[in-house]
């Protein structure tokens, strides 16, 4: 751990954040077992890879990132309505958002 | 240590340890608020990464309305302490926190052997400097000619999600209906 | 973004982010003067008269009365959650309250202090300047949301759920109305930039429209004249944001006690106050800025003051000061206007029910910000050819 790298914010900074937010993420989805939780795991991904793409299109100059970060916020909002919506209907019947509920949704 | 720095790692703690408090609480509750916290702390780190129209479109639509949306619903739902917040099984816990560890691992080395690989151009572009109007207006053109088609296919996206959210809210039995 | 260049640009800049803070929480207890003698007068009653002249002293005596009062946490409540959610209720209000540009910059010349010559500055009249500054606001004040639902959760009380889930619910659904009644005027000025809307609106009216100039002299540049709709609905909706009535139903004392802050008392209580406050200070700042000119004083521009102000002294540096100040003074006078009007109009249309307010939300508002948004771009594209 040298000063420069305390000192000097690159990409790799930004890439190894959004790297670890990301894992953080995921332990969310494969660990928890509040439906509510999950969806709050997938948000939490979904931002960390936003934070890729901005940090490469400030990095290598390209705005074409900022677009797909654009796409990615309308089709989160988007996924967390209809997560939303499942959930409330999953608690109306059962009293409880626990992901084993799910299961009920085949057939 | 310049400003920038001390930004960039006062932020990181921030995002960081409220990410950690997203999965590691047990009540859903305090759950989403750390999220909208992970929210408004990336929100400044797209402002030190020169992305400020991104960074307020960050604030009003994710931490402004999504979030209080969750929180809206986890309080309707008044639900009490979690009786099962972690997954049940030991050793599947195990293994799944292991992968996880692993697929930390192996990205963070990527990142860290491609160090360099990347041409970094950091001052060159005028569009990516500047207190923002430059980005805002660049934005606007490409987003509507290069990905105008992405921009018309996400409208027509949103409108099915409203229709189907409201068909799946406003049907009696939920999704069990006899 | 820096702070600025010198130890002097530093500390002028970190000392106006201090003084903008307190001017808002400054003007609070005025305002609640104004509010109760403004009532009172409306409803021909006398108000507040005992403690000092004409009532003055009375904050003074509230002030005392809600520092001694007891700190009490109901036993049902979710301490950290009861504690945070006041503190975190001014938060919102200030950030936002500090990026409203207030007057033209003030100009400063090279100067001799402590021996040592100090650099030429410009120091703006507004917390920071930021260049998407109606987006920056629009996020910041979408937080206070959160407070709201902190404190209804928090205090573990049903009514006070009952009216957090009401006054956030009416919070975003007012949001959206908000946000678009003002891509009109942000699409004519072409920019989020308050300070360069405000530039936009100085002298008399006049206009292109497919290439002839269209000119008033009698009417001021205003947005208002270009905007009738977008004004309307931008200044309704606002005081359903700042949960005003006639859209109060988070309080609505007749069925929920007090609403969101039922089991708030003392101190606590008056910061969720400070917060209201705060967020009718941005509106009424908001609405000059967007459609009545802002810092401008109408019928004439900066440069004419200007040249006013250098036959009235000789040194540069006098002559900007009393630029500034004037329009400081012009910009106060159009937001104590509209701050007027939000407590005028409290205290005279009855409170809406709740299924009439999410109707005139999303059924009237939204459509007709909707209407304005593609009338006001084929009008542009139309004068543009």
């Amino acid at each position: 751990m040298n000063a420069d790298f305390i000192t000097n914010i690159g990409l790799t900074h930004y890439l190894v954040l959004s790297a670890i937010l990301f894992a953080m993420g995921m332990a969310g989805v494969l660990l928890r077992r509040n439906v509510l939780v999950l969806l709050m795991s997938i948000e939490l991904m979904l931002n960390s890879v936003n934070l890729t793409f901005i940090a490469f299109s400030k990095f290598l100059g390209i705005l074409d990132g900022h677009i797909m970060v654009f796409f990615v916020m309308t089709i989160a909002a988007a996924e967390a309505a209809v997560g939303l919506a499942l959930a409330v209907s999953i608690f109306k019947r059962f009293n409880e958002v626990n992901i084993r509920f799910f299961e009920h949704l085949k057939g | 240590m310049t400003a920038d720095a001390f930004l960039f790692w006062f932020l990181a703690i921030v995002t960081l340890g409220s990410g950690l408090m997203v999965i590691l609480q047990k009540n859903p509750i305090y759950s989403a608020l750390s999220l909208a916290m992970t929210m408004v702390g990336m929100a400044a780190l797209f402002v030190t990464l020169n992305a400020f129209f991104i960074a307020g479109v960050q604030l009003i639509v994710y931490a402004g309305a999504v979030m209080v949306l969750f929180t809206m619903v986890i309080m309707l739902f008044d639900l009490k302490q979690d009786i099962q917040a972690f997954t049940r099984g030991k050793l599947s816990g195990i293994l799944k926190i292991a992968s996880v560890g692993l697929l930390a691992g192996l990205v963070v080395g990527a990142i860290a052997m491609s160090v360099g690989l990347l041409t970094e151009k950091t001052t060159d572009n005028p569009v990516l400097v500047g207190n923002g109007m430059e980005t805002t207006k660049a934005l606007g053109q490409i987003l509507y000619t290069k990905y105008i088609f992405g921009f018309e296919a996400l409208g027509v996206l949103l409108l099915v999600i409203a229709v189907g959210a409201v068909a799946l809210s406003r049907s009696k039995g939920g999704t069990h209906e006899r | 973004m820096g702070m600025g260049k010198d130890s002097f640009e530093i500390i002028v800049n970190g000392l106006k982010l201090v003084v903008i803070f307190l001017m808002m929480v400054q003007l609070v207890p005025i305002l609640v003067w104004v509010e109760r003698r403004g009532s009172a007068f409306i409803q021909n009653r006398l108000g507040p008269n005992r403690v000092g002249p004409l009532g003055l002293m009375q904050l003074l005596a509230d002030a005392v009365k809600f520092l001694t009062k007891e700190a009490f946490v109901p036993s049902t409540a979710k301490p950290l959650l009861y504690y945070a959610a006041p503190v975190f209720a001014l938060i919102p209000g200030a950030v936002a309250f500090s990026a409203i540009p207030m007057s033209t910059p003030l100009t400063v010349g090279t100067f001799e202090l402590f021996g040592q010559t100090w650099g030429p500055y410009t120091f703006l009249v507004q917390g920071y300047d930021i260049g998407v500054g109606i987006v920056f606001i629009l996020g910041v004040s979408s937080l206070a949301a959160y407070t709201l639902l902190m404190a209804g959760f928090g205090s573990g009380n049903k009514y006070s759920l009952m009216g957090a889930l009401r006054a956030s619910a009416q919070t975003i659904s007012y949001e959206l109305a908000l946000g678009l009644s003002i891509v009109g005027v942000i699409m004519m000025y072409g920019t989020f930039h308050l300070g360069d809307m405000t530039a936009a609106q100085q002298g008399t009216l006049h206009f292109q429209f497919m290439g002839y100039t269209v000119a008033a002299n009698w009417l001021p540049n205003w947005g208002i004249f270009f905007q009738p709709l977008g004004a309307l609905i931008f200044f309704a909706a606002t005081f359903a944001e700042s949960n005003r009535l006639p859209f109060d139903l988070a309080e609505g004392e007749s069925e929920l006690v007090a609403g969101f802050h039922t089991e708030y008392g003392g101190f606590k209580f008056n910061m969720f106050f400070i917060g209201e406050y705060g967020h009718m200070m941005i509106s009424a700042g908001l609405m000059s800025i967007f459609f009545f000119g802002g810092y401008g004083i109408p019928f004439v521009s900066v440069d004419q003051v200007h040249q006013w102000a250098s036959t009235v002294t000789a040194n540069a540096n006098w002559a900007n000061a009393l630029v500034s100040l004037i329009h400081f003074l012009v910009f106060n006078v159009k937001f104590f206007f509209f701050l007027w009007v939000f407590i005028w109009v409290r205290w005279t249309l009855p409170r809406f029910r709740y299924d009439q307010l999410m109707d005139l939300g999303w059924k009237t508002m939204l459509p007709w910000a909707l209407a304005n948004t593609i009338i006001t771009a084929f009008v542009i594209y139309l004068a543009s050819l």
